[in-house]
């Protein structure tokens, strides 16, 4: 009994350090994982008691025919910041390696836009977006003979314009990244390139980015990743609109659980929800996969 | 919860590969900060041709990151103390008709900015609160006290970064709403905002590889010396820790000022809510020179507590990633 | 060693204490301590956001007379505003007032999943119960025939214009378009000779099809028939609807290039002078005031045109004060009370109606914007007399509407999942406005299915 006592206590300690932990991520993070697999097969409106209801909720899921709408856009979505946020920060970062004393003010200003809260970076831009001719962006266009063009307010650029925003608003955070991978290039690489007569470009090309194709894979999976789940832009920007050009995946469910004005449909947000975490789950193990190999 | 943003703080453990490099060529590297050499030579840069082209990139990468990044932030400095017809009608004329200083003040004093500010800055206080203490308890027992189970318990929080938070948008709703065993409503609290921002398994990921790296013959040598659990953490192990403890803190104060979904759905109270959520809603009832206004005020901390720690978010922020 | 570490146990065993207290009291509703005393605590919808002090301070001052009343109740004003994003959350957070204002298409739904209360008993006790107008009564009774709350405003839709536009683009603001041919002639000569958009229609957060829908009322067609088992949105009416939409977005160029507007971004827009010509509820005078700060002197409402159509028609709706269903019972007669007090009474006795008049004149507030009977004509006729000599709003700049109203057929909103139909019929009246080459037909018959699977 005694010698149980004595043993209690001395497992005290790590129990109640383990103990905010424990309770935090039990309560926020794994009871609400679970809870979404048996959400999604019942049916629930919160005041009644739920009904086990099989897999009819990832069914009326599939059969929506906004599903097909939202899996597009938010692969458009994701392809469109591949091809315009993709390269701009591995641009700026290589450009900003080669800098000496300026690095930091160029750093800094390049990381700017990351610290501004991105409900005032969307309400900013949808001014700018203004699709009057005198909006600020068309008098920029105007200036050189371009425009007006509409940005928000036409189904095929209003995806392109969240896009930029996005970029604009999230590239600074992947220049960092770079250029603390660029610091670790070894001198000696470089040294051995300029002996076999390289010129600057060379060394961009041969030295530089093969020492950051490991990051860049791992940057390219976690932005695939991070655009399959976008859905600040397309709820502040347009809300799905127009015709449901920018509808994500994420706004479907959340449209499902807090849009419907006599009652959310708790058990489809979650089924949709599912779905999506299990796709994302799969580029997980790719990525894992990937950090491993680069690692070795 | 921008899309893309989101990688700024998934991204910065990953550096491992290089950062974990063997020890060979951790020597390098340490060689090569006393030489700073970058892919142009010093003998390259005095060519004449290298030299130009260099100030020409350089130069035009300046003004790029002037006008792209900076400017719309002095754009919307300007117009937040323009009259709203100048705005609309020459959005990027100097102030045609004078400055109209009121705006700032209608914005602070009349749509009630005062209150949404301060519950900002009670929400981030609260989260970052609640995330340090998740962070360095869970962090020392895993790392360093490492009990029975322990690996378990990391692989368990490890895993839910592969959960996507906004996934968890609904049932974490509900949980909220009815909180397991004590039946407690934390929507329109915010407590309701605080406590599941803790479960950031970033945090304790970041802070156990710090403690794992701390050396161990301290901790060896204190524990001769008789120190308990709770000695050690205090006194030994937190003293240590404050290069971590900087990167966890700026990154969860600026995480808890943007994020957006999560307090919209905990705190449909308008008088609780904080800017972010606030001010679509002000928006679209106010008039714009007002609404300019506010969006200033609503990035001006953030941007100052930037330029202020702007070391541990431009580099502690990798390094901690590096050494922990 | 030891005195440190209990020291700290007993520090940490505090400090986690005080947290979950602090957190008990946090989430303890705080209205314990009223039950005990005896007396009923209910939060009511109080102002919009963005509303003015003097707003605020009406509603406050309302309050305490009705707690004067009532002193077993204590009433608190919140801000709330009905809104199609945020109701369902506020719903399943149970963040909703005690009592609060659902539009007429939502009540039977609400109903059905026992999200508000039935109150046939508490309504029933009142004064008035017997003398609802019935169409309108029939708004705040569920399927099942009981009534869940008290149907307080009833609005037909108007043609808001602004009457310095109309001046500067050559045209007569005492002589607002009676047919849509005539608006959209004014439309195209506003745009042409101002900086502002001639026409424009509501089109996001559900207020697309809400409008799509007074439009198609306007031009002799429905939605759905009168129970609501079929769709009928593929219509001649509706597609004349679009097609004029149509030409005065990409032909005449009237309707501006920003197309993005629902309830209180339209207002908005408005009251900054950047539209010539809107359709909304007959009430909404009210909210451009006290929320946008409206020009009086700009305002002007008119009639709804009406095509020759014998079906023409304008779309009647409004909005039920419905009560909380998580609400006791003593909390529902409370806010029943309330919405008698504060919504109803003024609509049937004319001396409330002066009384309440008194109340918004002191704060300022706008009191005779036109709206519909609730009850019978002679009985608003009785109210509108007793309230004439308050009247604050530029009446004879809304003749247009307050004489023609009563010659208009007014039609209720579709019958079934009407927020959902109108849902769908916003993605028709998006494409058509952002979308040069929409073809009207196929988003239509398309629409049409949609709709058609919801009504089942």
């Amino acid at each position: 009994m005694s010698s149980l006592l004595a043993r209690a206590r001395a497992a005290a300690p790590p129990v109640v350090f383990l103990l905010p932990m424990l309770l935090v991520f039990g309560l926020f993070s794994w009871w609400p994982i679970v809870r979404s697999f048996v959400m999604s097969v019942q049916q629930t409106n919160l005041v009644t008691d739920p009904v086990f209801v099989g897999l009819d909720n990832f069914r009326a899921v599939l059969d929506d025919p906004l599903l097909a709408t939202a899996v597009q856009n938010t692969l458009w979505f994701a392809l469109l910041a591949l091809v315009i946020g993709y390269p701009v920060p591995l641009v700026l970062a290589v450009i900003m390696s080669d800098l000496r004393r300026a690095r930091g003010l160029y750093s800094l200003l390049a990381y700017l836009p990351v610290v501004v809260p991105p409900a005032v970076a969307v309400l900013l831009w949808r001014f700018f977006y203004d699709a009057e001719p005198t909006g600020v962006f068309n008098s920029v266009l105007g200036w050189v003979g371009l425009g007006p063009v509409p940005w928000l307010e036409d189904p095929s650029w209003a995806m392109p314009s969240l896009v930029i925003e996005a970029t604009w608003a999230a590239a600074g955070g992947t220049v960092i990244i770079y250029l603390a991978a660029l610091v670790s290039v070894p001198p000696e690489l470089y040294d051995a390139a300029e002996v076999d007569g390289a010129g600057v470009l060379s060394k961009v090309w041969h030295v530089t980015l093969p020492h950051l194709r490991g990051i860049m894979l791992i940057t390219l999976i976690l932005q695939i990743i991070g655009t399959s789940q976008v859905f600040l832009e397309p709820y502040l920007f347009t809300d799905g609109g127009p015709d449901n050009a920018t509808l994500t995946v994420l706004l479907l469910v959340y449209d499902y659980a807090f849009a419907n004005t006599t009652g959310g449909d708790y058990g489809k947000a979650t089924a949709l929800s599912l779905m999506l975490a299990g796709a994302l789950a799969l580029m997980s193990v790719v990525y894992f996969r990937v950090t491993r190999r680069w690692s070795e | 919860m921008t899309a893309l943003a989101r990688q700024t703080p998934d991204v910065a453990p990953e550096p491992e590969p290089q950062l974990a490099a063997p020890a060979g060529r951790r020597r390098r590297r340490r060689r090569t900060e006393g030489e700073t050499r970058t892919i142009t030579s010093a003998f390259e840069r005095r060519r004449a041709g290298v030299r130009f082209s260099r100030a020409v990139l350089n130069g035009a990468l300046l003004v790029f990151l002037l006008v792209v990044c900076l400017g719309p932030i002095l754009w919307l400095a300007k117009s937040a103390i323009t009259p709203t017809q100048d705005t609309l009608r020459q959005p990027l004329a100097l102030w045609p008709h004078g400055v109209d200083w009121a705006n700032l003040r209608t914005a602070w004093v009349d749509i009630d900015l005062k209150l949404y500010f301060w519950n900002t800055v009670v929400i981030a206080a609260g989260s970052w609160a609640v995330q340090m203490v998740v962070a360095v308890t869970g962090g020392y027992v895993l790392a360093v006290l490492r009990p029975r189970g322990g690996r378990i318990i990391y692989g368990l929080v490890l895993a839910t970064m592969f959960v996507p938070a906004v996934v968890l948008l609904v049932p974490l709703y509900l949980t909220v709403l009815d909180l397991p065993f004590t039946h407690w409503n934390l929507v329109n609290t915010y407590w309701g905002a605080f406590l599941p921002a803790g479960a950031s398994a970033f945090n304790v990921a970041l802070v156990k590889r710090f403690f794992d790296n701390l050396p161990r013959e301290i901790i060896d040598a204190a524990r001769v010396d008789g120190c308990g659990d709770f000695r050690l953490f205090l006194y030994v192990v937190l003293p240590m820790s404050r290069p971590v403890l900087g990167v966890v803190s700026v990154f969860a104060v600026l995480a808890a000022w943007k994020d957006f979904v999560w307090p919209l759905v905990v705190l449909p109270d308008p008088a609780k809510q904080p800017l972010s959520v606030r001010l679509p809603r002000l928006a679209a009832v106010t008039e714009l020179d007002v609404v300019l206004a506010a969006l200033l005020i609503s990035c001006a901390l953030p941007i100052a507590f930037f330029l202020v720690f702007q070391r541990l978010f431009l580099r502690g922020g990798l390094e901690g990633a590096v050494k922990g | 060693m030891r005195i440190h570490h209990r020291r700290l146990s007993a520090l940490a065993t505090i400090a986690s204490l005080a947290a979950v207290s602090v957190l008990a009291a946090a989430c303890g509703s705080s209205d314990d301590d009223n039950e005990s005393s005896g007396k009923v605590t209910i939060t009511v919808e109080g102002w919009r956001p963005g509303d003015e002090q003097g707003t605020i301070d009406a509603v406050n001052k309302q309050a305490e007379a009705f707690m004067k009343e009532n002193p077993d109740i204590v009433v608190k004003p919140v801000e709330w505003e009905w809104n199609a994003e945020t109701f369902a959350t506020q719903l399943a957070g149970g963040q909703l007032p005690t009592t609060f204002r659902v539009p007429f298409t939502d009540t039977k739904g609400l109903a059905e999943r026992q999200q508000i209360a039935d109150v046939t008993d508490d309504v029933n006790a009142l004064p008035y119960a017997e003398d609802f107008n019935p169409s309108v009564l029939a708004a705040a009774q569920g399927t099942d025939g009981k009534i869940y709350g008290l149907p307080t405003d009833v609005y037909g839709v108007g043609l808001h214009y602004n009457r310095d536009l109309f001046e500067q683009a050559g045209l007569d603001p005492d002589q607002p378009p009676t047919t849509w041919d005539e608006v959209e002639a004014d439309a195209k000569a506003i745009a042409d000779k101002t900086d502002a958009a001639g026409y424009v229609q509501m089109s996001t957060n559900n207020t697309g099809g809400w409008m799509l829908t007074t439009l198609t009322y306007a031009l002799g067609g429905r939605m759905e028939n009168e129970d609501g088992t079929e769709a009928s949105i593929d219509n001649d009416a509706t597609k004349q609807g679009l097609e004029m939409l149509q030409t005065m977005r990409w032909v005449d160029d009237s309707m501006g290039s920003n197309t993005n507007f629902e309830w209180g971004t339209i207002n908005e827009a408005f009251a900054a002078g950047k539209i010539g010509m809107y359709m909304s509820g007959s009430d909404v005078y009210n909210a451009l005031v006290t929320t946008n700060q409206v020009d009086p002197d700009s305002y002007g409402l008119a009639a709804l045109p009406l095509s020759d159509s014998p079906d023409a028609g304008i779309l009647g709706g409004g909005s039920v004060a419905a009560v909380s269903a998580k609400a006791s019972p003593a909390e529902q007669e409370a806010a029943v009370k309330w919405n008698d007090f504060y919504r109803e009474r003024k609509n049937y006795d004319p001396d409330a109606a002066v009384a309440d008049a008194e109340v918004l004149k002191a704060s300022d507030q706008p009191i005779g914007t036109p709206t519909l009977p609730i009850f019978d004509q002679d009985t608003w006729q009785q109210v509108q007399d007793a309230i004439k000599p308050y009247v604050n709003v530029p009446r004879d700049q809304m003749t247009s509407f307050t004489d023609g109203v009563f010659d208009q057929q007014l039609v209720p909103e579709p019958a079934a999942h009407t927020q959902e139909v109108y849902g769908i019929l916003d993605s028709v009246v998006q494409k058509v406005l952002t979308d040069e080459n929409a073809d009207i037909d196929s988003l239509l018959a398309d629409a049409n299915d949609k709709a058609q699977a919801l009504l089942g």
